[in-house]
């Protein structure tokens, strides 16, 4: 067994999951504009619809 | 689902209609018409509800929801609200956005449509959260 690959290839992997985790965590900002509103500026919860009405 | 949780969601609605389908551009912009006389949700709730999308029913709707009719005509056939639309198809391409509907909450993506227990569950972790 080649030490030095394995410990490379551990660290690949590692550096993978990392980056992994980093994107699921992503969140993606969007600005809200004028754009129509229901419910309280202060809510916990903001859900931003895109929307095709047909 | 608002009133479920009530005074805890802020929904914002973006446009995304799809351009080559015959009504989207246009129903968005009778939103947008209805909007500049303060009745942009009835609209979006009329619309859903009965579903057709041609001008005709959407000036009907106007009708039906006591709006200024001419002005809504007029903001319609100008193409007044076509910017404000298009705004918002720009916005969506720049968060590589391409299906509809999709629902960012609390910056979390959800991309295509969803049921009402999908949405309840990122909502219920998202108030978990807080």
């Amino acid at each position: 067994m080649n030490w030095k690959r394995v410990s490379l290839l551990l660290i690949l992997l590692l550096s993978f999951s990392l980056s992994a985790g980093w994107a699921a965590q992503e969140r993606l900002s969007v600005p809200i504009g004028d754009s129509p509103v229901l419910g309280p500026a202060e809510a916990p919860v903001t859900i931003i619809e895109f929307m095709d009405f047909q | 689902m608002l009133k479920e949780y009530d005074g805890k969601i802020r929904l914002v609605f973006k446009h995304y209609p799809y351009r080559y389908r015959d009504f989207s551009y246009l129903a968005a912009q009778a939103a947008e018409a209805a909007g500049a006389q303060g009745k942009f949700w009835p609209m979006h709730d009329l619309m859903i509800e009965r579903k057709a999308l041609d001008r005709q029913s959407l000036l009907g709707y106007a009708r039906d929801l006591d709006l200024d009719v001419s002005r809504f005509t007029a903001d319609l056939d100008s193409g007044k609200h076509l910017h404000r639309v298009e705004k918002d198809v720009q916005l969506a391409r720049e968060l590589d956005i391409y299906q509809t509907p999709t629902f960012v909450i609390n910056g979390r993506l959800l991309v295509g449509f969803r049921t009402l227990d999908n949405l309840r569950k990122v909502i219920d972790e998202e108030l978990a959260g807080k």
